[in-house]
């Protein structure tokens, strides 16, 4: 099977896929969305009388003019159709990327989807992707030094750093932070909004200090299971025929470590940094909550509280999209980088 | 059939090869201590402690540490000290008008005590107009008198919180400012008055600056409650009990709420286990048949089934469970929570367990079998997924951490089983509470600490039993 052609199925593949997840969200959201609009109605519907009363226009016959209010409501928030015409409805507008608006202003003023995601998808790149690179440089070190002198006193040490820094609640260890460098020893803000009085380097250093608590944590619960990870399929690696061939040719150590093994060891190690990349974009939503990070995940979480359907939507919309170009992006490097996959395999993923 | 002298041989060697993992062995001896923990909890705690949690507790002291960190400070700080009913009728007097309790209490610590919580006082009264009334003095070893209550109508049975009440505070900072004559403006009064250590102040020596800054005197007390009883009125002091609440209390301290938090940790203990258990293995044998399901059948079956897996994988599964969360009220019971996370959570396993019974389904008895004309079940369950079961074992134990580490998150958004007590709910009372920036580290760091143990216990037996296991991997 050709490249092209590979390629187009891939991508129909997600599509569909993307579409059904859409479907399903849409479906569950409408529902819960409902109980909350009809409420909504009546607030509205009470608060205008309660203006026209004050302003002495009062209607003759307040039942009559009530029922009427409701039905112009209800037809304005959609509820007079039937419940799979919504779900369609709103399943199509987020497909077509047609987010609308919220209900409420998120981040001060702001009030269109776009231009929300807009602003929390580069905030939550800058907190996670930056965490996830060092994650991951830390990481391919450690866990190469580790391969290179298995059993030794390092080695055990890491795996056993591994276990436990991976059993830790990340928003726990975030918050033990907080506990202790910005209340008991007042070091770094406790909370990451970035003043917005601040311009130019300034702000850079701001933003950077409100960085270091949240890099830290995602870091240190994340770093050992990359080491880990790492070590293992190195000591794989280092025991295969080809590298024996090197040794036995003389190439130096340093060479056949980083030259031979670790290219050898790259698919894996490069499909596992497409997908932390890719997971760390939907911002974890407990973390961000912690610190107050005003990113991805805090967003979801704000609109999942405040019932806000189009940004729930928006925001899983975004999310599973980016999620199914990654999976795509893996395979096809998969491909590239070792020679023994047939990229025709659409079972490896 | 499986011969009971195989499986016999078969478990004896397994144990050999487990006993040389170390971290095996200390997975093990942690889980023994958790279950041990989980099963001992009414035993070691109270029986009711999960209806207890959602009441306040006020006989207890409100958020203090635990007991143990004088040893840090070297602040000798009062400690809970109850005056049980049979104690406390030796300090009856009764009179004509009514009854005065006259108790004595040394104060001999560097921070007196939090509260006086007098419990249960039970008033009746035949007259409508007319109720019991209690009043509440301290003498203190200077010789001043302060009155913190006066007249209070004892309707029914009656629960008394000295320290909480601001009319109390009010009768004190009045005080202070009589003995020593200081004035206070009024915003700073105000501000007193819902701020004040009570009990601070009472057991101060007179000083200038005894509201912002008192220092403890020390010395014999009493502590006199005055209750009147008018013609017609009673009052039943045989259920009483006078509480002074420490200011540290228990291993683990206590809450806002003034819950123990030592018992919450151990009935924590039942849901974190009992979860992450439940979980992984409902998620593991899904995972199994369905990918074995899937390489079995092949062709169209095994593609639409691979379509379906990745469909459940691209779902962001967090956003979800809080959606579906908020969708049944704002709360998931235990069981709708392991139902939750086996639906999102059998994805990975399925996947792998597919690959490898694709190797399986290639080998020559599995092909015999099938040209023997075996049944569908026969195969999969005979052939196929006992093949599997080591995989499945580890792979087990190696599922409950994110289990555990589920529940706690779900809970910490305030999702959770409101009917039991789990770790991720007192972090999250503790986050509500503000208690990172309070300094309440008693409250934030044993839930977490007792979250990562049970997972650390789970990821140790899940590596060794991996190693074991899955001999591919023994080199490692």
């Amino acid at each position: 099977m050709g490249m092209g052609k590979y390629l187009l199925i891939r991508a129909l593949n997600a599509l569909i896929v993307l579409s059904i997840v859409t479907l399903v969200v849409s479906a569950l959201f409408v529902k819960m969305a409902e109980k909350d609009l009809e409420n909504r109605i009546q607030e509205l519907v009470n608060s205008e009388y309660q203006s026209l009363v004050q302003k002495g226009r009062a209607p003759a016959d307040p039942e009559a003019w009530r029922e009427e209010r409701i039905a112009y409501y209800r037809h304005q928030f959609k509820l007079d159709r039937p419940y799979w015409w919504r779900v369609l409805y709103y399943a199509k507008r987020t497909i077509t990327l047609d987010f609308g608006n919220t209900r409420i202003p998120i981040f001060g003023t702001e009030r269109n989807v776009k231009n929300i995601i807009a602003l929390a998808l580069p905030r939550t790149i800058l907190l996670f992707t930056t965490a996830q690179i060092i994650v991951i440089i830390i990481g391919l070190l450690l866990g190469v030094k580790a391969a290179q002198k298995v059993g030794s006193l390092f080695d055990r040490a890491l795996s056993i750093l591994a276990l436990i820094t991976t059993s830790i609640p990340m928003w726990w260890f975030g918050m033990m932070m907080l506990l202790i460098f910005a209340f008991k020893l007042g070091w770094f803000p406790a909370n990451s909004m970035p003043d917005p009085n601040l311009t130019g380097l300034a702000h850079v250093l701001d933003v950077a200090k409100r960085l270091v608590l949240p890099v830290t944590t995602i870091v240190f619960v994340l770093f050992g299971g990359w080491a880990w990870v790492t070590r293992n399929i190195m000591i794989g690696t280092m025991q295969e025929d080809f590298i024996m061939a090197a040794r036995a040719k003389g190439v130096p150590e340093r060479k056949v470590i980083y030259g031979h093994a670790l290219r050898a060891a790259a698919p894996p190690i490069v499909t596992m940094t497409i997908f932390s990349l890719l997971g760390s974009l939907g911002g974890a939503i407990i973390t961000e909550s912690v610190f107050n990070w005003p990113g991805m995940g805090r967003v979801y979480w704000i609109a999942i509280q405040t019932n806000e359907i189009n940004l729930v939507m928006g925001l899983t919309f975004i999310s599973v999209a980016l999620y199914l170009i990654g999976v795509i992006i893996a395979d096809i490097s998969y491909g590239f980088l070792d020679p023994r996959v047939r990229v025709g395999a659409s079972a490896k993923m | 059939m499986v011969r009971w002298v195989d499986l016999k041989d078969s478990i004896s060697n397994f144990w050999f090869e487990f006993k040389r993992q170390k971290t095996g062995i200390l997975g093990i001896l942690l889980l023994i201590f958790w279950i041990v923990v989980a099963i001992s909890a009414p035993y070691i705690t109270e029986p009711d402690i999960p209806d207890k949690w959602k009441t306040i507790w006020i006989d207890y002291p409100k958020t203090v540490p635990p007991t143990w960190v004088k040893f840090f400070t070297g602040v000798e700080e009062a400690p809970h000290y109850v005056i049980h009913s049979d104690q406390l009728q030796q300090y009856i007097t009764t009179t004509s008008r009514g009854v005065i309790i006259d108790i004595p209490y040394n104060m001999k610590y560097d921070v007196p005590p939090q509260d006086i919580v007098i419990m249960d006082i039970s008033g009746n009264s035949t007259n409508r107009r007319l109720k019991p009334s209690l009043t509440l003095k301290v003498k203190r070893p200077d010789g001043e008198e302060i009155t913190l209550v006066s007249g209070l109508k004892i309707k029914g049975s009656t629960d008394v919180q000295v320290a909480r009440d601001s009319s109390v505070r009010k009768a004190v900072i009045n005080w202070v400012k009589q003995k020593t004559g200081v004035q206070l403006d009024p915003t700073k009064e105000f501000e007193l008055i819902t701020t004040l250590d009570t009990l601070k102040v009472v057991f101060a020596q007179v000083s200038p600056d005894m509201l912002d800054n008192p220092k403890p005197l020390k010395g014999e007390y009493h502590i006199i409650i005055e209750i009147k009883t008018p013609k017609g009125t009673s009052v039943d002091l045989s259920k009483t009990e006078v509480i002074f609440t420490g200011r540290t209390y228990g291993y683990l301290g206590t809450d806002d709420k003034g819950r123990d938090l030592f018992a919450g940790i151990v009935w924590g203990s039942r849901v974190s286990l009992s979860i992450g258990i439940a979980t992984a293995v409902l998620t593991v044998l899904v995972g199994i048949f369905y990918g074995v399901a899937a390489a079995y059948f092949g062709g169209w079956t095994d593609e639409i089934m691979m379509r379906f897996q990745e469909f459940m994988a691209s779902i962001p599964s967090l956003p979800i469970l809080i959606l579906l969360g908020t969708y049944f009220g704002g709360h998931i019971q235990l069981w709708q929570i392991v139902l939750l996370l086996t639906v999102f959570g059998w994805v990975g396993i399925a996947r792998v367990a597919r690959s490898m019974a694709y190797q399986i389904k290639e080998q020559t008895y599995v092909e015999a079998a099938i040209a023997l004309g075996a049944g569908t079940g026969r195969i999969i369950f005979k052939h196929m997924v006992p093949q599997l079961l080591p995989y499945a074992f580890a792979q087990m134990a190696l599922s409950v951490p994110g289990a555990v580490l589920a529940e706690a998150s779900l809970s910490f958004l305030g999702l959770g089983d409101p009917t039991q007590v789990t770790w991720g709910q007192i972090l999250h009372d503790a986050q509500n509470a503000g208690a990172a920036v309070n300094g309440y580290w008693w409250w934030v760091i044993p839930p977490g600490l007792a979250i990562a143990l049970v997972a650390l216990t789970f990821v140790l037996l899940g590596t060794a039993l991996d190693r074991v296991l899955n001999p591919r991997l023994r080199r490692l």
